[in-house]
């Protein structure tokens, strides 16, 4: 496979975004659309739902730095969660879990979304406590 | 890494001997198929005496599907959007096996000459084209030489 440049693939992941082409349960797009480095991007997960988080929209961060997609994004919740994979100021623990630990080229920005949707809703962590609906860290 | 194809070989190798005038592309060192290019203005256009950055990059289904190409230079151009993503048929839909990259360079070239308000990609930059066209060429002058100096 021709290894596709960090631009390009992220211009592949923002027209994707862009179009609505991806996943209804997840949204994401750039920070600031005048970024050519395309950097900082805005991201949401809608709850999953027979959950404690169904009904609830969670804002994140994500920085995809100058060696992505060679190396994961760092991911960040703005919303309060309580997910063990997430630590106290909202950064998501690569190593807790599996998508960014074994990470590969292929991957994108949605894959790991839809990953942490999945952890919301797998039955260790559904039926966890949650902070107060809308607050921030 | 996928082998290189003949075609993808020769262009390169012609590009580099026997450049095309106001147009370099150099392919990385650790992946042949991303070129690191440069178009200088034309003259009589807004963007004469600026040198512009872009990325190329051979897909692998390339020469079946068209390069990718985005200019890391800012530009103020109807057809060209603040990322950089350009607006153009032949990387669209008038794009042939026959097209090398050399050939879709030049058709970048003058699309820098022949700006194109009705086909447009940033949305904002063409209408004040069509309404303002002076003003538009001037703000284009002005981003030519404030991000586009040749060094």
């Amino acid at each position: 496979m021709a290894a596709i440049p960090r631009s390009f693939k992220l211009l592949e992941e923002l027209e994707k975004g862009e179009k609505g082409l991806g996943s209804e349960s997840c949204s994401y797009g750039l920070a600031d659309s005048d970024d050519i480095t395309m950097t900082n991007w805005n991201a949401t997960i809608i709850g999953p739902p027979h959950s404690a988080h169904e009904n609830r929209i969670y804002s994140l961060s994500i920085e995809c730095g100058e060696s992505y997609p060679d190396k994961p994004p760092t991911v960040r919740f703005l919303s309060k969660i309580n997910l063990p994979c997430v630590g106290t100021t909202g950064v998501v623990d690569p190593k807790k879990l599996k998508i960014l630990n074994l990470w590969k080229r292929s991957y994108s920005m949605e894959v790991v979304l839809l990953e942490l949707r999945k952890e919301m809703s797998a039955p260790a962590n559904r039926k966890l406590s949650q902070p107060p609906e809308g607050s921030v860290y | 890494m996928a082998a290189l194809s003949k075609r993808i070989i020769r262009e390169t190798e012609r590009l580099v001997s026997d450049p095309v005038p106001g147009i370099t592309a150099m392919p990385h060192e650790d992946n042949l198929r991303y070129f690191d290019v440069t178009i200088e203005g034309a003259d009589q256009s807004p963007y004469e005496g600026g040198l512009f950055k872009l990325e190329l990059f051979l897909p692998e289904d390339y020469p079946m599907v068209a390069p990718k190409v985005r200019f890391l230079t800012k530009i103020y151009h109807p057809n060209i959007d603040r990322l950089g993503r350009i607006c153009l048929d032949t990387l669209k839909k008038n794009w042939t096996p026959a097209i090398q990259i050399r050939t879709l360079l030049l058709s970048i070239q003058s699309l820098l000459t022949s700006p194109n308000p009705d086909d447009p990609l940033a949305n904002d930059v063409a209408e004040c084209w069509k309404k303002d066209e002076a003003g538009a060429i001037q703000t284009a002058k002005e981003w030519t030489a404030k991000y586009a100096k040749k060094e």
